[in-house]
């Protein structure tokens, strides 16, 4: 390719760490998962940085845990280490369903989750369903490690709390209750391998009538991948009826703002955003009343 | 000009060193080494022609720097098996017809052998239509490689 | 219905060992172990890379350009720009051997002045490795002034518009008056009108353009690459400066064509660096300078004016239809004329009426894709029928059979169609076969839909198009066919050694086909216009035949019997009616050796030849003969969200006689993803010229998700032109698909949506116009 950078392979965390320290004035050095973004825009020459850090070689970023509280994905997790693991689907369906139809399989076993996090993209996949989930994302420095909400990673488009000398180690998120559901929709003008036009992704938990932890997020319908938050609250702490649901879904299209592009028009964007959100919350009830009355 | 560095690589289990630049791709290596199977469609990772096994997973070998899969073992189609001693794969898609230009089955061989590895060997139709939805081919509508796979799936479920 | 006035042709009565049998192909198992070598896997020792600047603007003023500090850049071996280059223009026209005077077509090698269109090329560079051309393409300085441009038809063709080509923007016309349309629309008892539009298509190819050029030591231009067309070598000598015996092209199995690779890619640029450096020059494109680099399909508006009586028989059609060519002329004038045969579909309209024209733009220049004009004909007039038989109270297929042509019937054209016309039965056997109807479920429609066509197979009569075969059989009873035909991925040279195995009672894998060599082997013409198993097939044919009789009479000698008792099968030569008279066929193969028998024939196969139609009317004979099939399909549509999924999807074609049955659905079903995905996904998007599409990302080909398994339901007629009967296949298989989806949707949501493709949005807005929201 024609793109020109250095690379370095670190074998350690310490030595990747060390190695995205170096940023500074002589241009941006950046760190470099699976590649399945990265090559494309160097290829475009849309990002020029001087150096790539390849994390290929560093041991202990890939995996998945799950215990009583919480789910962690290693930050080079694969996104079909995801489709792959046994418990994930049960626990987890949007993240898998989400994982399911992103890109096509040789991507999809190269692709990183942290990678789909940090491209930044209102399109990123993933990242509806972990926002659904409240999801938590780690990133670690050669100083210093911290943790926080991946809601408020995002900062506008391609805008993200991520210090250039950061590299995101972990992506957690709390298990979900017995009692809850999470689910998630890719609306693409292709059925296989095609960027996303509009993704939702929903999340809740029901006790006696009443939902509660109610999570909407939305992709591709604003410069980041966004919590409806004032839909969330319609349904919050009430019973999931028809017309909630509906006024849910009315919010949810209020808060995007999307845009006009090649693949749809902002006004059809916003109706997918009603009728996709009204259709998840909907069966989100109907499964949850399912489970209920089998339990 | 940033200087080249020696990769060491098993290809088809054969220990290969290339010389690379740190922008080199795996796809440009490897064809750089000879093995021309391994097809350029679009080096944005959207067509699934430059597909190879990498340490057993398919991949698109266009989006891999070269530097960065140092030590790996890569199989190309033709690591699968030879004209006489064919891959299940390999005979399926020549007995069901599945080739016609031939550009993409290279790759379209190598994520159905990923599938078969690493996913499940007994795809439904869905897994099947998943697996290879990011190998593009324009000349056959896939009916042809669905039957392959299908035969292939059974070819090896026969041989146990 | 079995047209019975259709009697099998010379040769159906053959009782096949090889033909009609689904045979693995001969270059399957190259192609499936990846040991198949592409014209982009050939490199030579001392080999340079090329690459192409593209103009970033539609429509400007070239005011400079200065290469120096890219010719300056250590690697860089040579730079072109329209200042070094001679003073000659690249043909466009249609090529091949026919010798008929070319349309007054040609284009720029390199832009001189003005920009046409957004990527036409400006420089050529060649460097040590490309990412130096590539780096060596930033420094090209140059200058574009903008100039206005016209970025559709209606800008085009209104008053004072800049002028792209020609005087007026309009490139080609075509017109048909057969009958008396006023007398038939008086006869209506209904008259329906609608118009119907299609989008800029991409072919998609997988493997793009590229090519490999060396000047040898008798100062030959050798050019190895994908093309569908090897004859071009002449237009590329003329446009470089050389005689026709100087350039050479020697086709690889090609990745993909679907016309795409019809007209001259990089044969110029790749013959100009050679001959500048003086070393091999590679060039090969990337994905990116594929959208750039290569025609695509036309859009058409067309409308049709159509008159009904009660009854459902049509009484005139009145046809209006416009074509963006794009910026430059290439193929539109043919494309244009074949949309115009096919206007009215494979119904008998006695009273027509057709107006076409093709009008030049600054977007890209638009050429062959299969179905050529045909296709998009289609998907006017069988929407139209559909349309027609919800206005008329009618069953869509029952309208369709009341006006279905039959043999002996006139075309468009006035001329009576010859062959068998099988639309009834491929049509109720496609319908038939879409089985049980599937559930609707909450949000979620079913429709089905059906469309029929005509679409011819071989080139415009004409052009006096022929094809050559050499057809031997070796010492060792082996088989060699050579023929300059480009082998396409469809199977092409895998069905002469076919046709050869039969007449010459081998196996298949007894045959080698040496192909696609300009300098070396027979001139068969392009592999286009569904013309290669037709020509080319009965090249091979013929010429197999001359050896065959030539070996059979001698063995008749041998045995004492007539030739016609002898026959050949696996290799051995035997009286037909006690097999146990024999000889090997080697042994016959010697025994013609040593007397001086030829054991090779060359034949040239020509189509019929006509003079062309008659400007006024556009009657005449435009095609040696036409087929005729249908397609069905069901769908699923979510009214809430527009997203359109196909269920079932059949084919029913008569292909005359099917040489491979399995290539025949191969072609079957990839014209049918072709076709999905024109109907549905497709869409090259132009925005004041500018390509805004130029990617697999963006340009959304169907994948393994989005194909159901099509079914193929293959009928043999025998009544082809074809060898043993044949017609073609390849373009047919495409054309009815596309109508037939937009049929099933609007069966599904009770509304048309008139322009292609169809996307979740339009559906959506339909719906919502028509009232029928969720």
């Amino acid at each position: 390719m024609y793109a020109e950078f250095d690379l370095h392979v670190p074998a350690d965390m310490d030595a990747a760490l060390a190695a995205l320290a170096e940023n500074g004035a002589r241009g941006p050095i950046m760190p470099i998962a699976g590649g399945t973004n990265m090559i494309v825009d160097l290829r475009a020459r849309s990002v020029s940085p001087r150096a790539l850090v390849s994390i290929a070689k560093v041991p202990g970023m890939r995996g998945i845990e799950i215990d009583d509280a919480r789910v962690r994905m290693g930050g080079r997790t694969t996104v079909s280490d995801l489709l792959r693991h046994p418990e994930l689907g049960q626990i987890a369906p949007s993240l898998v369903e989400s994982a399911r139809l992103f890109a096509g399989q040789m991507v999809r076993n190269t692709a990183t989750v942290a990678g789909n996090i940090c491209s930044g993209s209102p399109a990123a996949d993933l990242v509806p369903p972990l926002l659904a989930l409240d999801a938590e994302v780690t990133l670690a420095s050669r100083s210093a490690s911290r943790s926080l909400a991946l809601a408020d990673f995002f900062q506008g488009y391609k805008q993200m709390q991520r210090r250039p000398d950061e590299l995101m180690i972990e992506v957690s998120f709390p298990r979900p209750s017995a009692n809850a559901t999470n689910s998630f929709y890719k609306l693409a003008r292709r059925k296989g391998d095609a960027i996303t036009v509009v993704g939702v992704a929903v999340a809740m938990r029901v006790e006696g009538d009443a939902c509660h932890d109610v999570r909407i997020a939305l992709g591709s319908v604003a410069p980041v991948v966004l919590r409806a938050s004032g839909a969330e609250a319609t349904l919050e702490g009430q019973p999931a009826s028809a017309e909630r649901i509906e006024a849910a879904a009315r919010a949810a299209m209020e808060a995007v703002s999307p845009i006009d592009d090649i693949r749809a028009s902002a006004d059809y964007r916003s109706h997918c955003v009603h009728v996709l959100t009204r259709r998840l919350l909907t069966e989100a009830r109907a499964q949850l009343a399912r489970e209920g009355a089998g339990a | 000009m940033k200087d080249a560095k020696i990769i060491r690589l098993t290809v088809n289990g054969r220990e290969r060193e290339v010389g690379a630049l740190p922008n080199e791709t795996l796809l440009e290596s490897l064809r750089g080494l000879g093995y021309f199977e391994v097809k350029s469609g679009c080096e944005k990772g959207d067509c699934g022609a430059c597909a190879v096994l990498l340490d057993g997973e398919a991949v698109d070998s266009c989006l891999l720097l070269t530097w960065t899969v140092e030590g790996a073992s890569i199989t190309t189609v033709s690591g699968l098996g030879s004209v006489d001693e064919p891959h299940p794969l390999h005979k399926a898609f020549i007995d069901r017809g599945a080739a016609q230009c031939g550009y993409c089955t290279p790759g379209l061989i190598i994520a159905a052998k990923s599938m078969f590895d690493n996913d499940t060997r007994e795809p439904s139709e869905d897994d099947m239509r998943l697996a290879l939805s990011g190998n593009l081919c324009r000349c056959t509508g896939y009916t042809k490689v669905f039957d392959a796979i299908d035969e292939a799936a059974r070819i090896m479920r026969e041989r146990g | 219905m079995s047209d019975s006035a259709i009697t099998p042709r010379a040769g159906a009565n053959v009782d096949f060992r090889q033909v009609g049998k689904p045979l693995p192909r001969i270059d399957a198992p190259g192609k499936a172990h990846g040991k198949t070598r592409y014209a982009g896997d050939y490199v030579m020792p001392n080999m340079l890379h090329a690459k192409v600047l593209r103009s970033p603007e539609a429509s400007a003023r070239l005011t400079r350009i200065d290469a120096s500090k890219a010719r300056a850049l250590p690697g860089v071996a040579c730079v072109l720009t329209h200042v070094e280059l001679p003073d000659r223009m690249a043909p466009t026209d249609i090529p091949g051997q026919t010798g008929r005077k070319r349309l007054d077509t040609d284009q720029q090698i390199l832009v001189r002045e003005r920009v046409r269109y957004h990527g036409e090329p400006l420089a050529l560079v060649a460097a040590e490795s490309a990412a130096i051309a590539e780096k060596a393409m930033d420094l090209i300085a140059f200058d574009l002034e903008p100039l206005p441009g016209v970025y559709s038809v209606e800008d085009a063709l209104a008053p004072g518009a800049p002028v792209v080509q020609g005087a007026d923007n309009i490139v080609s016309t075509y017109k048909v008056r057969k009958g008396d349309v006023q007398a038939g629309f008086a006869a209506a008892d209904t008259i329906i009108e609608n118009t119907y539009h299609t989008q800029f298509i991409e072919h998609a190819f997988l493997e793009p353009e590229v090519g490999l050029a060396w000047v040898d030591e008798n100062e030959v231009i050798n050019i190895r690459m994908s093309t569908q067309v090897i004859e071009h070598f002449r237009f590329i000598a003329e446009a470089v400066g050389v005689p026709h015996n100087k350039v050479r092209i020697l086709g690889s199995l090609v990745g993909g064509g679907f016309g795409g690779k019809e007209d001259i890619t990089v044969e110029i640029y790749l013959a100009l660096l050679a001959r500048a450096t003086g070393r091999p020059v590679r060039l090969c494109y990337t994905r990116e300078d594929s959208f750039f680099g290569h025609g695509k399909r036309h859009p058409f508006s067309i409308t049709h004016r159509t008159g009904f009586t009660r009854d459902g028989k049509i009484t005139a059609l009145q046809v209006d239809m416009t074509a963006d060519a794009g910026a430059y002329v290439f193929l539109s004038p043919y494309v244009l004329l074949y949309a115009t045969v096919a206007s009215p579909g494979p119904y008998r309209v006695d009273n027509l009426h057709v107006d076409a024209r093709a009008v030049a733009t600054n977007n890209m220049y638009t050429s062959a894709f299969r179905g050529f004009g045909a296709a998009q004909a289609c998907v006017a007039h069988e929407q139209q029928m559909d349309e027609a038989a919800k206005a008329l109270g009618i069953d869509p297929l029952e309208l369709r059979r009341r006006n279905f042509l039959r043999t002996g019937d006139p075309i468009a054209t006035g001329v009576p169609i010859e062959s068998a016309v099988w639309s009834d039965e491929c049509m109720t056997r496609a319908w038939d076969a879409l089985g049980e109807r599937s559930e609707e479920r909450g949000p979620i429609r079913i429709g089905r839909g059906v469309a029929a066509y005509q679409q011819s197979y071989g080139r415009i009569t004409w052009l006096h198009d022929t094809s050559e075969a050499w057809v031997g059989v070796e010492m060792d009873g082996t088989v060699v066919v050579r023929s300059g035909v480009t082998d396409i991925g469809a199977g092409q040279v895998s069905a002469l050694a076919q046709i050869a195995a039969e007449l010459l009672g081998v196996g298949l894998t007894d045959v080698t086909v040496y192909n696609s060599d300009s300098a070396t082997t027979p001139l068969a013409g392009t592999t286009t216009a569904t013309r290669a198993l037709y020509m080319t097939g009965n090249a091979v044919r013929l010429a197999a035949e001359a050896v065959r009789g030539r070996l059979l009479d001698r063995a008749a000698r041998a045995f004492g019997v007539e030739t016609n008792a002898v026959d050949m099968a696996d290799s051995v030569v035997f009286v037909r009616d006690r097999p146990q008279t024999c000889m090997s066929l080697t042994d016959l193969v010697a025994t013609c050796a040593s007397e001086g028998i030829h054991r090779s024939e060359l034949v040239m196969f020509r189509a019929p030849f006509t003079d062309g139609i008659d400007a006024e009317t556009g009657q005449g004979r435009v095609h040696p003969d036409y087929a005729y099939g249908a397609q069905a399909v069901e769908v699923a549509v979510d009214t809430e969200t527009g997203e359109v999924s196909v269920l079932k999807c059949i084919g029913a074609h008569d292909v005359g006689q099917a040489i491979n049955p399995d290539a025949v659905e191969g072609q079957i079903e990839g014209g049918t993803s072709q076709g999905l995905g024109y109907a549905l996904s497709e869409e090259l998007i132009y925005e004041n010229g500018k390509l805004v599409t130029p990617s697999f990302s963006e340009y959304l080909i169907p994948t393994a998700m989005d194909m159901p398994r099509v079914q193929s339901i293959i009928l043999e007629s025998r009544s082809g032109v074809g060898p043993f009967g044949a017609k073609g296949i390849g373009e047919p298989s495409l054309t009815p698909v596309a109508p037939a989806i937009a049929n099933a949707v609007a069966d599904a949501i009770g509304v048309r949506i008139a322009d292609l493709p169809i996307t979740p949005e339009k559906v959506v807005k339909a719906l919502a116009s028509a009232g029928r929201g969720p």
